[in-house]
């Protein structure tokens, strides 16, 4: 069955690299939102600190993405 | 969008090979210039980056200028989106001084605030930002600004307490400094660059194909009968797909404001 799959090997490396920020994504915006809840006064510099957690852990998944690109 | 189309005009329907692009490289189309002024080509790319650069004047001429005891309401939406990059972003996040780099913010924020909303405008359905060229010199430009920065603030002491730093066992301080001068130097503005371009590059392709196909398979219900009303529930998902990039526009400009202003803060004190 192996035999009959084609393709770029590139697309399987993407989907592998975007396990983990996918993972982790979800811990920071599942932890923001718990923040937010339980500290609703709180809420703008929680969500400020998300959007920068996010953009950290993402990083991960952009070097996937450009690896597809040149590989 | 017309070249998607064409390829599926072409798409030998009976065979049972779905229609793909044999090379990644024929969804990014290197058209000829329209004219080149002394080596410099005019493209659409080009135009659509000087209407960008003509709309944001226009905004911030017509909502800031001077003269006007009581601001219209559009006087007031933008006073209120200058003081968000000012109080929110460069002074929130920086500190005090963050002021001194207030402009610059606010320049990138209205250029690629206006650059990604061309993702979603009709008639131009072409977000400039998801040219490789425009996030990379945005990215560039913060990369020179921070570096400077923190070797005006701290001296040599910027380098050497990134490669060395003394808070970290003397056995890991080579592995940590290594890390953090990779991460620092090399991946914060290649991240910061591609960040913007894959979201817009990946939310043109899919706004592109799903209204594509829409309108392919719906203009074919003559030939392939009822299975071509398909196309009308991707049209309808490519809808929701389109608000859904209205947001995507104004965030990742918001975030690639936000970061620019991250990296200068550890610049401006580092041991924070």
């Amino acid at each position: 069955m192996i035999e009959e799959l084609a393709g770029p090997i590139a697309l399987v490396g993407y989907g592998l690299a975007a396990i983990g920020p996918g993972i982790g994504i979800g811990i920071v915006v599942g932890n923001a939102i718990q923040a937010m809840a339980r500290q609703p006064e709180a809420a703008g510099m929680a969500r400020t600190t998300m959007f920068l957690g996010i953009a950290f852990t993402e990083a991960l998944a952009l070097i996937g993405f450009v690896l597809f690109f040149i590989a | 969008m017309e070249s998607v189309i064409l390829a599926a005009s072409e798409c030998d329907v009976e065979a049972e090979i779905i229609c793909a692009p044999s090379d990644v490289l024929e969804l990014f189309e290197f058209t000829k210039p329209l004219f080149s002024i002394g080596g410099f080509d005019f493209t659409r790319t080009v135009f659509l980056i000087f209407l960008a650069m003509f709309i944001v004047l226009a905004i911030l001429y017509y909502g800031l200028r001077k003269g006007e005891k009581v601001p219209s309401k559009f006087g007031a939406a933008v006073e209120s989106l200058v003081t968000f990059v000012r109080d929110d972003i460069a002074i929130g996040i920086i500190g005090p001084e963050g002021i001194k780099y207030a402009p610059y913010l606010l320049t990138v924020f209205t250029f690629v605030i206006v650059g990604n909303l061309f993702e979603v405008t009709p008639l131009i359905n072409f977000p400039i930002t998801s040219r490789m060229a425009i996030p990379a010199f945005i990215a560039v430009v913060t990369w020179v600004i921070f570096v400077i920065v923190g070797f005006k603030k701290n001296g040599l002491h910027y380098l050497t307490d990134l490669v060395w730093p003394k808070s970290v066992p003397l056995a890991l301080r080579w592995l940590v400094g290594i890390i953090e001068f990779v991460s620092t130097f090399v991946l914060r503005p290649i991240t910061l660059a591609v960040r913007l371009f894959a979201n817009l590059v990946a939310g043109h392709l899919m706004l592109s194909l799903l209204l594509a196909s829409g309108y392919i398979f719906v203009t074919a219900i003559p030939d392939v009968g009822l299975k071509g009303f398909v196309g009308v529930a991707w049209f309808v998902f490519g809808l929701g797909i389109y608000l859904f990039e209205i947001v995507v526009a104004v965030l990742q400009a918001y975030i690639i404001t936000l970061l620019s202003a991250v990296y200068v803060q550890t610049s401006v004190h580092p041991e924070h």
